[in-house]
């Protein structure tokens, strides 16, 4: 062992350290921030620029499809998305088929306060949950009202002052789907596809490479990756947020790990050259 | 989010910062009972939030309909009982309509929509140059057609991949391997987005940072 080269032994560095160094390095940008600059990427323009044509009693469906885990990732550009829709004078219904879906709608809410502006059931109105995959988005396409007879408190939708004229897919103006999986591809395929609704997509960061395709050909009418893409959307409605905070820590992180990537493999290739495995 | 101040709030924010810490234990050290506890907790509390939503959901749009005398949502309560037949070996092929119907309905409904946006659009975007002048925009496109190409040729596996198909299945086979790397990369990305807003979590408890 005492033969052994520091690059070799760099190889067999007890995996614990590296967490431990990942950690202190995430969160030292916190205390000292470093304030790297934020360009914004033309997907996440896209979105915003269509926000912003929204009219006063356009209807927007917002569709969170992410645990508590997706917070990070895809509320930030949610939150300043929502304040885009409300200041625009457009009307949201927020659905989720989450079970996190209470602790979105209160997250939510507390990001963005201009709910506090807007009255429940003129301007925004909280459906709930729904469950059944791509078959619940098509029924939700053709009947909303099959699958939320009521909104998530129990009040019929026909009592629902801003659900009066609102039945399917064509009384509603986009939607933006908060994703950690495959909503999108059901509001694509089902809303998009055979109603032409505009979708837009706020997805983690492992989803970006996975949209791109839709987005480019023009099926996707923007788009934010990651916390990389909310601090973006707080860039452009000019309020800096979690996400802004978090990108410092997140350049960091990612540094670390490529530091990593490439200490391990000089370590492989130096143990390689002297006849290692 | 203000750092609470009556005790509720405050006794739930510390339980957070303590659970946040037995949990990272694991990664940071070894194995605990404090681990352990973490982990059955969530279990256990993610298992409850559930089963109560779903009790919930089938209340809200099958049973109460039903009760109001819209006896048509008897089928899909059935069919919703019918799954539970997995679990009795006697009556097992009872549950293969109910999964036969979810299969069926699935991929009917997926074909519906899934030529345009997957397939359609996508080659148009691939052929299609860019209207604009921006350098690129015309790498991306070269990029993206080549790409394109070349990954395809990769997979076909009825001809030797030598000769005039060498260099085309080389070179998508490196695409393919840059598309993979970036999907990992991006994986990556996420877990790190997620320590970084419990790293964040972790300082503001601790009254570091402001909530």
């Amino acid at each position: 062992m005492s033969g052994e080269s520091i690059l070799v032994k760099l190889q067999k560095i007890d995996r614990r350290y590296l967490y431990w160094i990942l950690f202190i390095g995430l969160a030292i940008p916190f205390i000292r921030p470093i304030g790297l600059p934020i360009a914004v990427t033309p997907s996440t323009l896209s979105l915003y620029n269509e926000l912003k044509t929204l009219q006063p009693g356009d209807v927007v469906l917002l569709n969170e499809a992410f645990g508590v885990g997706g917070i990070p990732e895809c509320m930030p550009a949610t939150a300043a998305s929502t304040k885009i829709i409300l200041r625009q004078g457009a009307k949201l219904i927020f659905v989720s088929p989450y079970v996190d879906y209470q602790i979105l709608w209160a997250r939510l809410q507390e990001l963005v306060p201009d709910f506090a502006q807007k009255e429940y059931g003129k301007d925004y109105v909280f459906l709930g949950f729904y469950a059944g995959l791509e078959a619940a988005v098509a029924q939700l396409g053709a009947n909303i009202r099959t699958v939320f007879p009521t909104d998530a408190y129990g009040t019929p939708l026909d009592q629902i002052e801003m659900m009066k004229n609102v039945n399917s897919a064509r009384d509603i103006r986009l939607v933006l789907s908060g994703d950690t999986g495959d909503w999108c591809d059901y509001y694509i395929r089902q809303w998009h596809t055979n109603y032409g609704t505009p979708v837009g997509e706020i997805g983690i960061a492992m989803l970006g490479s996975s949209y791109m395709p839709h987005y480019r050909a023009g099926v996707l009418f923007g788009m934010s990756v990651g916390s990389r893409g909310g601090a973006e959307m707080e860039k452009l409605i000019g309020e800096p947020g979690s996400a802004t905070v978090t990108m410092d820590s997140i350049n960091v992180s990612h540094l670390l790990v490529i530091a990593a990537v490439i200490l391990a493999n000089i370590g492989m290739l130096s143990a390689r050259g002297k006849g290692g495995k | 989010m203000a750092y609470p101040t009556d005790l509720f709030g405050l006794s739930g924010l510390w339980f957070q910062w303590l659970l946040l810490l037995m949990v990272y234990s694991y990664v940071l050290y070894k194995e605990t009972p404090a681990y352990r506890f973490a982990e059955h907790l969530y279990i256990g509390i993610t298992m409850a939030i559930s089963l109560m939503v779903a009790i919930g959901n089938v209340t809200r749009i099958a049973i109460r309909p039903l009760m109001a005398g819209e006896v048509i949502y008897v089928i899909p309560l059935i069919l919703g009982f019918a799954m539970y037949a997995l679990l009795i070996s006697e009556y097992r092929w009872v549950s293969r309509y109910p999964i036969a119907i979810l299969v069926g309905a699935g991929f009917g409904l997926g074909m519906r929509g899934v030529l345009i946006p997957n397939l359609l659009s996508q080659v148009i975007s691939t052929i299609r140059p860019p209207t604009g002048n921006a350098p690129i925009d015309w790498f991306t496109f070269v990029y993206v057609a080549i790409g394109t190409i070349c990954a395809i040729t990769y997979f076909l596996l009825t001809y030797e991949h030598t000769g005039a198909l060498s260099y085309p299945t080389r070179i998508g086979r490196w695409i393919i391997m840059i598309g993979l790397g970036v999907y990992f990369a991006n994986t990556v990305l996420f877990r790190m987005s997620m320590l970084a807003g419990r790293a964040q979590f972790f300082l503001q408890v601790l009254k570091i940072i402001p909530m």
